[in-house]
């Protein structure tokens, strides 16, 4: 210890190498191989233009958003729907309600109000595959017809886990008790589905979350082209492909 | 394809060139989100850092370096992650390439003081004990191994604010080692 550098222990550039050397020994928490990030935050930018209704120079999901031919899908539409006729503050416009494997779906409104960028749901956290399975309060689906979803996300205590794909995302959740998204769209009616049960939203639409908690919705956004389905006891709603594509995934869940 | 034009081919919306620089950058993103105070959520925020760098690929100023671009979006989700948690961004590191990260409020631990051969371990608890800001200085210029212009630019401050802050950590440790030295 009595060395001559007692006096002036630790030279500057001494110092500063010690620190360099330091920080090379450093462990910091596991990076996720380069390859799964990168397919991760392209699936997150490519969801953000399926809900991106300005997109204009996104040649490759073009075709989603040319609205649909007018179908008079009134009539049909009362087969399940449960009608209420409801009148927004100052307006005079009948808004009706329908209400299928926990989302509501509200017709005939402003239609998509919210902007912005989608944030994550309550709790949201990604999460593996299986750790999802035991996480989530029903059990998870993964549509054969995809293969294994580059990410996975489980939010809100387990009531709801999102598949994500390139250019897909798949929401699953308890689709028996209670609303756990709120849609908002104008006219023309949601398309019912007959090989799946469920119901096609080919319009740009508000969504937003209905927290189990209780609560004023949450993360309002542009939602694109939409199937809602269920299966067993849970609720789907499946965002991204267009309607062929997407009735052939939720026919692929088992 | 390098940086300049992969940044190009991104502004255009082609998301392969993009992938190109998320691939590149994912490491050294990783790591500072970590020693930033990201610790085991530095998975989250990287990701969150690419997806808002792709949206505000617009404000990069072509002809400058991206990487230091890149880390202060990274820096910046870091601090809003430390901040919603209501912790202080510490460095949350340990000494050791196998061993779990170090987690705020976690007990000192016994096998820390047997590592101790040289000091290290006495010099990274002087450098997590250091002022945020000059905690952060140190940690971009030596433990990132940043240049003092990239450091300004990553944490959003002046160039002479990191020359100041890197010059007092420096001094402050020197004076914590000292103390070690002779003791």
């Amino acid at each position: 210890m009595s060395t001559s550098d007692d006096r002036d222990p630790i030279a500057p550039e001494d110092l500063e190498s010690r620190l360099r050397a330091l920080g090379e020994d450093l462990a910091v928490p596991p990076a996720p191989p380069p390859a799964d990030l990168a397919r991760a935050v392209r699936a997150r930018l490519e969801d953000g233009r399926a809900h991106d209704g300005r997109a204009g120079d996104r040649t490759r999901r073009r075709a989603a958003w040319r609205p649909p031919p007018r179908v008079a899908a009134a009539a049909v539409a009362v087969l399940m729907a449960v009608l209420l006729g409801a009148t927004p503050q100052g307006r005079a416009a009948v808004v009706s309600v329908l209400r299928f494997a926990g989302v509501e779906i509200h017709v005939g409104g402003a239609g998509p109000l919210p902007t912005g960028v989608p944030g994550p749901l309550p709790g949201e956290r990604r999460v593996t595959l299986e750790e999802a399975r035991r996480t989530a309060r029903f059990p998870v689906a993964v549509p054969s017809a995809l293969g294994a979803p580059a990410d996975v996300r489980v939010a809100d205590g387990g009531r709801v886990v999102t598949l994500l794909w390139p250019g897909v995302r798949l929401d699953e959740f308890d689709g028996t008790l209670s609303v756990v998204w709120r849609k908002e769209l104008g006219e023309p009616w949601p398309d019912q589905v007959g090989a799946v049960g469920g119901w096609w939203i080919q319009q740009p639409h508000g969504v937003s979350y209905m927290p189990s908690a209780g609560g004023a919705p949450q993360e309002a956004r542009v939602a694109g082209p939409t199937l809602i389905w269920q299966h067993k006891l849970v609720g789907l709603r499946l965002e991204g492909p267009d309607r062929d594509e997407a009735v052939r995934i939720a026919l692929s869940v088992r | 394809m390098d940086d300049d034009e992969a940044v190009t081919r991104a502004l255009a919306g082609d998301l392969d060139a993009y992938e190109v620089l998320v691939t590149r950058y994912s490491a050294v993103a990783h790591r500072t989100a970590s020693l930033l105070g990201a610790a085991d959520e530095a998975e989250d925020v990287v990701q969150e850092a690419f997806v808002k760098a792709f949206r505000h690929l617009k404000g990069f100023r072509r002809g400058s370096s991206f990487r230091p671009w890149l880390l202060r979006i990274v820096a910046n989700a870091t601090h809003d992650l430390t901040r919603s948690r209501g912790r202080r961004s510490d460095l949350a590191v340990r000494l050791g390439r196998e061993r779990e990260p170090y987690g705020p409020g976690d007990p000192e631990d016994p096998e820390d003081a047997a590592v101790d051969a040289d000091g290290r371990t006495r010099l990274l608890e002087s450098v997590r004990a250091l002022p945020d800001g000059e905690r952060e200085a140190v940690v971009c210029r030596y433990f990132l191994q940043l240049s003092e212009a990239e450091t300004a630019e990553v944490l959003g401050v002046r160039l002479g604010t990191v020359k100041s802050r890197t010059f007092r950590a420096l001094r402050r440790l020197r004076e914590e080692v000292g103390r070690e030295h002779l003791g």
